[in-house]
């Protein structure tokens, strides 16, 4: 059997500022194969970056990795020292990020910000360095590469900054490269465009992606595994199509209703889901999504569930797990559920699918 | 500018010859002899005509003495003072603002921006006479008196406090703002996305912070390069009395005092020439700094 590329488990970044103790990625554990795609969804806020930001050990003062193992090709990340993470980092795992203008550094040209990036590292040899460089500029569909080479960020367009970045990305043939909402500063056009991009290059070079977005459409022309994290925590994680066609978790489920097309021109206009992610320094009891969920029961007010199987390859963090009958039964009640009535009425008064699920031990016990 | 300052030095109550208790007749003469009973506006075709070529013609004061060799002379004084100063702005600003930045709010960060607070609330005449006491008074012995510039003076400096302590007292004000503008800038690059592109790729913490952080950080810093660099050479007027460096700043006040009009203009004019070619460098840098600065 293969081993995978990346092994996360219970990691948890906590922020410690004047406020409190924002315990920002609680508990995350995923793996991801050599090649694969893996998407990372959630509402704003919800840890995505943080996490990826934990893998590079990037993240700042006054944040900090409290607990966890990032095990990558045999070694722990959170056990390397600064200068050993840093021959990983754009070496072996790489980065890019939402803004490709200010992700730039505006006073370096294009090709030498390329160039850096495998004169940091010794995986491809010096004298390659320089011609690699155009060719990543073809490879990611630059026109005139070898001109735009030798251009500053700002004479690129986004989208164009964006592929640099992937060039970047890729230059020292990673195994790995995580892509923190690489589209969602572009417009629709180019956000395809970028998706394709990213598609092939996986097809090619063979590098596993994982793609972090808040947005679900984004994830579905992308990636072969989604990741739906909440409140610091993944609550559901499965192959895509069996996420969009059964969720399992009713945040999973509100967010496909919210789900915003990517060939729509209203796609940044995600429709929101009623009420607020909770406060990360003073998190509620029991399930982190009991006040905005129609289907709470009493014991989401008192244990957290645990993420168990809840199908064949998908996993989920509920108590009251969903079958099938969900999407038909379940969608009626949610339907009239105002954030009054979901927030208001007493958990016991208001149980809209507890006799349709399963609970999740007797999933389990077949 | 030029034709301001003619005007205004010539309007000055008094004349050349006051000191001299020459009255009437030789009076008229010694006038005369050196055009000053022309008309003012003849006066000044007759000058400027001269110096667009370079000949500021002679001192009044100094009998018949050549102007633009000393004038020549005193700039690079002045030059060679201010150039210290300004050696000193750049590179004490910047790497204690950088230092600063990088331990903020650690003792480092805040016994730095204590130096800095004093550097520019304490007026340079107050560090120049403190420095002329402590180096040419009290450690005398040390240092054998020091500021001792002859009149003949070929500008070379005869003790290393010579130069330093008047660049010192000359640059202390400004090295301090810089200071102050490169730590609030660099706090402020420190946490941009391109930073953190750079340590993504795995860049050495060294160049990310000199190539990335500290390049970006020098915008502002060069942006405010032109007026510190005006108010090196101001101050370098009161410094240069102080320490009664033969500069262009000495020779301003004696010739505004002595009435020695066409000496008065050449320094101005010198001047002049300093600021122009100080602010086409300070453009020139910032074309170099910013790619996306295009005039
Ligand atoms: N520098 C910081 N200081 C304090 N809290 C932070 C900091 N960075 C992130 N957080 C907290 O971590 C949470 C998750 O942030 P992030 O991972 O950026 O969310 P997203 O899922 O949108 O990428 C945020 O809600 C925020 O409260
Ligand atoms: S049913 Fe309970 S456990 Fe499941 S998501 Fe809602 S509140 Fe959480
Ligand atoms: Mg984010």
């Amino acid at each position: 059997m293969t081993q995978p590329v990346l092994a996360v488990r219970d990691l948890s970044t906590h922020f410690f500022t004047d406020d409190g103790e924002v315990k920002a990625v609680r508990g995350v554990s995923f793996e991801v194969m050599p090649g694969e795609t893996v998407g990372i969804v959630g509402e704003s806020g919800c840890g995505k970056s943080v996490t990826a930001m934990s893998l590079l050990g990037l993240v700042q003062r006054p944040g900090k990795v409290v607990h966890g193992e990032i095990m990558f090709k045999g070694q722990d990340l959170l056990k390397l020292s600064n200068e050993e993470l840093r021959h990983i980092r754009g070496r072996d795992i790489a980065m890019i990020f939402q803004d490709p203008l200010s992700s730039l550094n505006p006073v370096l040209r294009i090709g030498f910000q390329i160039d850096e990036a495998m004169r940091a590292h010794d995986k491809i040899p010096k004298e390659d360095i320089s011609h690699r460089g155009i060719d990543l500029l073809k490879q990611v569909r630059v026109p005139d590469a070898a001109h735009r080479i030798k251009d500053f960020p700002h004479q690129f367009s986004g989208g164009m900054r964006q592929r640099a970045m992937i060039a970047m990305g890729l230059s020292n043939k990673p195994d790995l490269l995580i892509a923190d909402e690489p589209t969602t500063a572009l417009d629709v056009t180019v956000q395809a465009q970028i998706l394709e991009l990213l598609r092939d290059l996986n097809e090619q070079t063979g590098a596993a992606i994982i793609l972090i977005t808040h947005n679900l459409g984004i994830v579905a022309g992308l990636c072969k595994r989604v990741l739906v994290m909440y409140a610091g925590e993944i609550v559901e994680e499965g192959p895509v199509e069996q996420i969009f066609e059964s969720p399992q978790h009713p945040y999973t489920w509100s967010l496909l209703r919210s789900v915003p097309r990517i060939d729509s021109n209203r796609q940044d206009r995600l429709l929101s889901i009623e009420g607020l992610p909770p406060d990360l320094i003073d998190l509620p009891v029991g399930c982190k999504f009991n006040p905005r969920c129609p289907f709470r029961i009493e014991r989401c007010f008192s244990e957290p569930p645990v993420i168990e199987d809840v199908a064949h390859a998908q996993r989920a963090a509920c108590w009251v797990t969903m079958t099938r009958a969900y999407d038909e039964m379940g969608a009626a009640n949610i339907t009239d559920t105002s954030p009054g009535a979901a927030s208001g009425v007493h958990p016991q008064g208001r149980r809209p699918a507890a006799d349709l699920a399963v609970a999740p031990a007797e999933t389990l016990s077949d | 500018m030029s034709f301001v300052v003619f005007l205004g030095i010539h309007s000055l109550p008094g004349n050349t010859f006051v000191n001299e208790r020459v009255r009437g007749a030789s009076l008229a003469l010694l006038l005369h002899e050196y055009g000053l009973d022309r008309p003012v506006l003849v006066q000044y075709w007759d000058f400027i005509s001269h110096a667009v070529q370079g000949n500021f013609g002679v001192s009044i004061v100094n009998r018949g003495e050549p102007i633009t060799p000393i004038v020549l002379r005193e700039l690079s004084v002045s030059a060679e003072l201010g150039g210290a100063a300004l050696l000193l702005t750049i590179g004490m600003g910047v790497t204690f603002g950088v230092i600063a930045a990088l331990r903020q709010n650690t003792w480092v960060d805040y016994s730095l921006t204590t130096f800095a607070i004093i550097g520019y609330s304490v007026p340079s005449f107050v560090i120049a006479s403190l420095g002329v006491l402590i180096f040419g008074v009290w450690l005398f012995d040390v240092t054998g008196g020091a500021f001792y510039y002859p009149l003949t003076w070929d500008g070379t400096y005869g003790t290393v406090v010579e130069l330093t302590v008047p660049a010192v007292a000359l640059g202390l004000f400004t090295s301090s703002l810089v200071a102050r503008i490169t730590r609030a800038s660099m706090l402020d690059v420190i946490h941009q996305d391109y930073v953190r592109t750079a340590r993504a790729k795995g860049v050495k913490n060294r160049v990310v912070v000199v190539r990335h952080a500290l390049r970006n950080a020098l915008i502002p810093v060069t942006s405010v390069l032109g007026p510190l660099i005006i108010s090196i050479i101001t101050g370098s007027v009161v410094i240069e009395n102080i320490f009664g460096i033969p500069g262009l700043g000495k020779e301003f006040i004696n010739s505004i005092l002595s009435h020695d009009y066409n000496v008065t203009v050449a320094v101005f004019t010198m001047y002049a020439l300093l600021v122009g070619v100080a602010n086409l460098a300070v453009d020139l840098a910032y074309t170099v700094i910013d790619p996306r600065i295009r005039y």
